[in-house]
């Protein structure tokens, strides 16, 4: 009968709320993420690898039910939206008892709480006195550190101590900074984007490439100063680095050097030092000319960048017209094989103004098509600087700030679940049978019992010595009953 | 005192005397030779061997109370642990001081920081919550590190740039805390189990299920014709030789996959036996399941040797490119821990097998074991978060994301997530005891699935890093 009156919306509260859900819930993220492991993803493997790990009809069913790309398919993303709605339900559904029980410490025991406390003791007081027993008391939890407050009782005083209360709420903390983190994911994956940026030295750029191909543009612009690498002696690389500037509205507003692992950061958009490389185009050669009728005398150190002439003395100019990065010759001619500067050649015209002559250098020499012969001077190739360019890697994360309050909450929030411990100390005067008073001593933790159970001996013992100082401890044991009722469960 | 049943072999132990005897003079010997050739005393090698040394006497007086019962021995093994740990730290020491940075940067690295954690995990686990069994399983584990590592390139390697951040230290530091505090609640996990008087006959099944899932794995390698697939080596650069770019090079080295093929059939043999004895309700039948993983241990140890030899000498054909290439164990780290790991489990059951009374009397209770195995999660579930924290935080100061949801990661979250399972499950079910137990173990394997399962596995799906 009462079954029927309950709404349709409060039984999917109560399934929603159920610690049963979240359990299964996380079930089925650990399941589709392995599968998500070791089903090939289209976003981190070439399309002829998945052909050729699966077969066609095995392709178009993962396709079609986005196991190919299941940590974007729409249903691992509901799957985890339920997870966050089950955190905040089975939150909400506790909050208010734990709020009720964080808010309104109960400080004054009544007889039925006392009589099934599990960890309690009793102590007599020598003379009856309650005051006595009292500030005894209080000395005593004043030595181990704990504060007291006297409650007011119908006829009589009792004590209330409690450290930590805070440790109540520490697993809604955690689960707040798990949905915290989750946010933000969902705003990064949203409004979140990454892109790609090649520059050489010298250019500048505020179009980034996107992953699809199409190409974005940002609100300034990138010029790179310069780009480079540096390696260990045995090649290892050791550090790339690029030399870059912030162009907004025209005006150079910032320089930094970045390095991978330390990205330049401007309004939100993060440049990262994500590649380096040659681009296989002459930047400058540097040789040595001697003359070639006096091979004694001082060469002179020249540089040349492509087409760029210079001058070896007043009447002999020398321009640099042709860069090979891997030359071939064939049938008289030379040829570039590819762009990997594996053979590098460079091809260079001798102008000699007064006798109106020009000579083919080439370097190597080629026979049968330089005239190096011929050439007023000889050339001795020092050093060739090709094109680099850095590639960066570009992203704008928006939602990343609250990922990192929500991981800092976390740690906060764990550290206060397995560490901090809530515990509350009660003592209330009691009468016995007798007429007598007795202390009545109570006390709980919300966490590690028997780690708790040593410290109530510990306040005991305390008491004990601070009600009879002059008599030693041992003989007032047989006073003293610490009782334990032991309870299943918590 | 309570002597062992029926099934103790009184030869064997005789055997095992010997052969850690021969071991100690094996190891004794190499140091004797290191000092020779190098000339040099406080080098970083013979602090190693110097902790080698004494982690093997450790272990192997670990070993001998699980042969003979006497309890000075766990006294002894202590001390020796100590002296072991105190080499050890001079070792990394040493290496740090050499490389520039904590050691971290390689694989000989990992190792050596690795099973300073073991030693220094062992004595915590004694003196703190007096658990003194607990050598028995990481003290061969440590010599076992100790070993591998003379045989992985040692030279001190500058990091590549992407490492060249303190995340680095954060993350791999808290990574090894946590993978060993969860390796530890996994063997507090097993003692309560055996406290909890569950039969041995489980325990076979388990260990032989166990084995049977390595041999598979190693088998995920093997050629048509009878060969296994391992990673080429180029012994110039000291590095795994690749086809392409993420592709790595396999040679095949013939008849070895024949071999795991047939001990493969012998470590399923305990299995299937202790199925069929349930089956037919024949107890006789687990007497000869435990002789089946008596003989599996000696065929994985022939195989162990086999690879060994065929590994370090020789060249092999590649179905992949011409010509021969040679191989090393450093390109197959964890085929090697596989072995390894497979005749380490199949002892640590024979030592239950042989001395279950002593050892129940020597462990704590299966009440203390239980709430300890939870505390001991409690340490690692944070430091899991942190590390995970960690990582993604330097993955998004090197590469500008910090969650890509790539195989690493994921198993990572997962193993965050198996053990959040844990903790609900206790906290708020009131989950204790059994259950509570086979939760950590099943926590313990996605971890371990985590570290070797994801890099040797996966990509091999993939065939590409």
């Amino acid at each position: 009968m009462a079954s029927a009156l309950r709404s349709v919306p409060r039984k999917i509260w109560q399934t929603l709320s159920s610690i049963k859900t979240g359990v299964v819930l996380i079930i089925l993220v650990v399941i589709f993420s392995a599968a998500g492991t070791v089903i090939l993803q289209r976003s981190m493997t070439d399309a002829d690898d998945l052909e050729r790990a699966y077969s066609p009809s095995m392709l178009r069913f993962l396709d079609s039910t986005g196991l190919t790309d299941v940590f974007h398919a729409r249903w691992f993303v509901a799957l985890l939206i339920l997870v966050c709605l089950s955190i905040v339900a089975a939150s909400v559904e506790r909050f208010p008892n734990a709020w009720r029980f964080f808010a309104r410490p109960y400080k004054g025991p009544d007889e039925s709480f006392r009589k099934v406390l599990p960890t309690q003791a009793r102590i007599a007081i020598p003379g009856n006195d309650e005051e006595r027993g009292l500030s005894a008391a209080e000395r005593a939890f004043k030595h181990l550190g704990l504060k007291t407050e006297r409650i007011v009782r119908t006829d009589s005083f009792s004590l209330f101590s409690e450290r930590s209360r805070i440790s109540e709420m520490a697993v809604y903390i955690v689960h707040a900074s798990l949905l915290l983190i989750f946010t933000g994911f969902i705003v990064d994956s949203l409004y979140g984007w990454r892109g790609f940026l090649m520059l050489t030295p010298g250019t500048s750029s505020n179009q980034i490439e996107m992953k699809n191909g199409s190409l974005r543009t940002i609100p300034f612009s990138i010029r790179c100063d310069g780009t480079g690498e540096e390696t260990y002696a045995d090649g290892t690389p050791k550090k790339y680095w690029s030399k870059l500037a912030v162009v907004d509205g025209g005006q150079e507003i910032s320089r930094k050097e970045i390095v991978v692992n330390d990205p330049l950061v401007y309004h939100g958009l993060r440049f990262y030092q994500a590649s380096y490389g040659r681009t296989g185009k002459l930047d400058q050669l540097i040789l040595e000319a001697t003359p070639a009728n006096n091979v004694a005398s001082a060469p002179q150190q020249i540089s040349l960048a492509m087409n760029q002439t210079v001058a070896l003395d007043p009447d002999t100019s020398v321009q640099l017209v042709e860069f090979i990065p891997d030359f071939v010759v064939e049938d008289g001619r030379v040829y570039a094989r590819s762009r990997d500067i594996v053979n590098p050649a460079v091809h260079m015209i001798v102008t000699s103004n007064k006798a109106n002559s020009s000579a083919n250098v080439w370097l190597p020499p080629m026979p049968g098509i330089d005239e190096n012969a011929s050439s007023p001077y000889t050339f001795d190739p020092k050093d060739l600087k090709t094109g680099t360019y850095t590639g960066l890697q570009v992203s704008r994360e928006p939602g990343q700030w609250v990922v990192w309050a929500g991981v800092v909450l976390m740690g906060i929030g764990l550290t206060f679940v397995f560490y901090v411990v809530h515990m509350r100390f009660w003592v209330v005067p009691v009468r016995n049978a007798q007429g007598g008073t007795l202390l009545w001593i109570g006390g709980t933790a919300n966490r590690n019992r028997d780690a708790f159970e040593m410290k109530f001996k510990t306040v005991v013992e305390q008491i004990q010595k601070e009600l009879k100082p002059e008599i030693v401890a041992a003989a007032s044991v047989d006073a003293t009953t610490i009782s334990r009722i032991t309870m299943a469960g918590r | 005192m309570a002597r062992a049943n029926a099934e103790q072999h009184p030869a064997t132990g005789t055997t095992m005397v010997v052969m850690v005897g021969l071991g100690i003079a094996f190891l004794l010997f190499m140091a004797f030779l290191n000092v020779v050739k190098s000339g040099n005393i406080l080098s970083e090698a013979n602090f190693l061997f110097a902790a080698l040394v004494f982690y093997a006497g450790a272990g192997a007086l670990y070993l001998g109370f699980g042969v003979t019962g006497i309890d000075s021995y766990i006294k002894y093994a202590s001390l020796m642990t100590w002296a072991g740990l105190l080499a050890n730290s001079a070792a990394v020491a040493h290496r740090w001081y050499e490389a520039g940075h904590p050691p971290f940067a390689s694989i000989y690295e990992m190792l050596l920081s690795f099973v300073w954690t073991l030693a220094a995990l062992t004595l915590i686990a004694e003196k703190r919550y007096g658990v003194k069994v607990i050598g028995t399983v990481t003290m061969p584990v440590a010599v076992v590190g100790v070993i591998l590592m003379q045989l992985l390139p040692s030279e001190v390697r500058p990091l590549v740039p992407a490492l060249q951040s303190t995340w680095l230290h954060v993350h791999v530091t808290l990574a090894m805390l946590a993978y060993a505090a969860c390796a530890l609640s996994f063997a507090l996990a097993m003692m309560f189990l055996i406290q909890d008087k569950v039969k041995t006959e489980l325990f076979l099944a388990a260990t032989s299920a166990f084995t049977v899932g390595i041999y598979a794995a190693v088998l995920t390698r093997f050629e048509k014709w009878g060969g296994l697939n391992v990673i080429a080596w180029d012994a110039q650069n000291k590095a795994e030789v690749f086809v392409s770019r993420g592709v790595r090079l396999f040679v095949t080295i013939p008849d070895l996959g024949w071999l795991m093929v047939l001990v493969f059939a012998a470590v399923l043999a305990p299995l299937v036996l202790f199925i069929l004895s349930r089956v037919q309700k024949n107890d006789g039948l687990l007497a000869v399941a435990d002789r089946a993983v008596f003989i599996s241990i000696l065929l994985q140890a022939l195989a162990l040797v086999f690879f060994l030899v065929r590994v370090r000498g020789g060249q092999y054909p590649s179905l992949d490119a011409d010509g021969l290439y040679a191989t090393s164990l450093a390109a197959s780290p964890f085929i090697l821990s596989a072995l390894v790991g497979g005749i380490f489990a199949n002892l640590l059951y024979l030592l239950l097998l042989w001395r279950r009374a002593d050892l129940e009397r020597l462990l704590r209770d299966a009440d203390a074991l239980d709430r300890i195995t939870y505390k001991t999660i409690c340490i690692a579930f944070p430091l899991l978060t942190l590390m995970i924290a960690a990582g993604a935080y330097w993955a998004n100061r090197a590469w500008g994301s910090y969650w890509n949801w790539d195989p690493k990661e994921t198993w990572a979250a997962i193993t965050w997530l198996v053990y959040a399972g844990y903790l609900h499950m206790r906290i708020t079910r009131g989950w204790r005891g059994r259950r509570a137990a086979y939760f950590a173990i099943l926590g313990f394997a996605v971890v371990m699935f985590t570290f070797f399962g994801v890099t040797y596995l996966l990509p091999g799906l993939h065939a590409y890093a």
